[in-house]
């Protein structure tokens, strides 16, 4: 397969559109430029650009397939961009320099720029062949490479403050959604990456798990150095979390700014109708 | 009518020989189980002359008799410098021939892995070596195991063939004591028994497990 490259200069990403919030000078931790989707004849993203500042939360709202999780899976690489380019931390993510050319990126360049992304899943996707205490540590012992005493201890220490420090021999089977949700958590976060995507976290839970899982992220949110990218149907939490909102619609960010502004004064008429229906509720 | 004597007079001998059946059974099946899970991944490797090649091989391998496999690989490399004893070529031509099964028994298994194990195992950075060792495979192989054992014990019936490369096992020592003493009745009988014996009680085991697996 072969991806049609476009070159964007920085000048032109760092002037994006919209970009309200941003003091210019930082290097944005995740940069989406001109970033389009496609699958067959139908368009999930157009256009995309994208800042986030490192340690920014930024919440992504809109219905259903308006192409919110497309655009946090290209960022974690589960899928690929049909044009435009993502840089992480200052380096092309789907794309690599040879003799001064950019090119498609192949998979050692994927694995070296991947890790400063992690995600949770709306489904969880534990491993439900490991205990809770494996499913936690085997990222850091095979991926970072570290001693299995410094895996177990960072895996502990990460479960402990998800609240479930005393389920580390159990398996996934054995727990709540809630606690298993938890558990990804912390799966995600012991790899500290540096950019951390929430896909509906809650959406797959028992209402009245919810709350457990939303008062995690609002702590992990609360220490503040890691970036996230948050979509979710919870306005409050959105509310409370974010430093920015972007709502996104037919795979457009139609709509972004502070949540108070947002929130108290939408322009657009279809983030309009699109608050009102959280509204009545 | 049926000896009892001469009936125990060459039970010894079969049971010698029944040692190169068993010992022959399981080396064809390592074999297989070892070339059916390269098969498997080559097959899915985004590497097109690899997959290629692997989807050709079992083709080929399941569309030809395993007798003809059998001559080929004792009679007619050795033709080319490549000679084997009865034992290798036995196992090799019966561990190739099952391997096109057991690819597929592994496939079943694979293919019915999540597609969110995959995911969770990129955006935590794993190898796709490691994802296959620490994920995929211990995921997808415990519940084909019992499909593997029933493969197995497949293959223990099908050892009688390698007596057609001279392999001496239980059913060419049964030809070769009846010829000797122009008694079939015994030797053949035994023969039966003892696969009769081992296979059923294989199955039992194979079953056994199957309920195990099932309630975890």
């Amino acid at each position: 397969m072969s991806v049609p490259l476009k070159v964007i200069y920085n000048e032109e990403s760092t002037k994006s559109i919209g970009n309200d919030l941003r003091k210019v000078a930082v290097q944005p931790i995740v940069n989406y430029s001109n970033i389009s989707k496609s699958y067959g004849d139908l368009q999930v993203l157009r256009n995309i650009d994208l800042d986030i500042a490192p340690g920014e939360k930024v919440a992504l709202i809109g219905p259903s397939g308006s192409g919110k999780t497309t655009l946090a899976r290209l960022l974690m690489t589960l899928e690929e961009p049909t044009s435009g380019t993502i840089e992480v931390d200052g380096e092309m993510l789907w794309h690599q320099k040879t003799n001064g050319k950019l090119v498609k990126a192949n998979e050692k360049h994927l694995h070296k720029v991947r890790g400063n992304i992690g995600m949770v899943f709306q489904h969880f996707n534990l491993f439900p062949h490991m205990t809770i205490l494996r499913n936690v540590m085997e990222a850091p012992r095979n991926v970072l490479g570290l001693s299995k005493e410094e895996a177990m201890e960072r895996a502990v220490t990460m479960l402990k403050q998800v609240g479930l420090a005393n389920k580390i021999d159990a398996y996934p089977a054995q727990l709540s959604g809630g606690q298993k949700q938890r558990v990804a958590i912390a799966r995600a976060l012991v790899m500290r990456p540096k950019v951390m995507i929430f896909d509906e976290p809650t959406s797959a839970l028992d209402p009245e798990l919810v709350g457990e899982v939303l008062e995690v992220i609002k702590a992990i949110a609360a220490e503040g150095e890691m970036a996230m990218l948050l979509i979710t149907h919870e306005m409050d939490f959105a509310r409370d979390v974010a430093d920015r909102i972007l709502f996104f619609d037919q795979g457009r960010i139609i709509e972004q700014g502070s949540p108070k502004r947002i929130f108290n004064n939408p322009e657009s008429e279809r983030l309009q109708t699109f608050l009102s229906r959280f509204n009545r509720h | 009518m049926w000896n009892w004597d001469y009936t125990l007079l060459i039970l010894p001998q079969i049971l010698e020989a029944l040692k190169i059946t068993v010992s022959a059974t399981f080396v064809a099946f390592a074999v297989a189980l070892v070339v059916g899970l390269i098969l498997t991944l080559a097959r899915r490797s985004d590497f097109k002359p690899l997959s290629l090649f692997a989807q050709g091989f079992i083709e080929f391998v399941r569309s030809t008799p395993l007798l003809v496999q059998l001559y080929f690989i004792f009679y007619v490399l050795p033709e080319h410098g490549l000679s084997l004893s009865p034992f290798i070529a036995g196992v090799m031509g019966l561990g190739l021939h099952y391997s096109t099964y057991l690819s597929e028994v592994y496939r079943g298994g694979i293919e019915s892995i999540p597609p969110g194990q995959w995911e969770a195992a990129k955006a935590l950075n794993f190898t796709p070596l490691e994802t296959w060792r620490k994920i995929i495979l211990p995921q997808s192989i415990p519940p084909v195991i019992p499909v593997m054992g029933n493969y197995l014990i497949t293959m223990f019936k099908e050892t009688p063939v390698l007596s057609a490369i001279t392999l001496v096992e239980i059913m060419q020592t049964a030809k070769m004591l009846g010829s000797h003493s122009f008694r079939y009745l015994e030797a053949f009988t035994i023969v039966g028994v003892l696969f009769l014996v081992l296979s059923y009680s294989s199955s039992l085991m194979v079953r056994r497990l199957e309920v195990r697996l099932n309630l975890r």
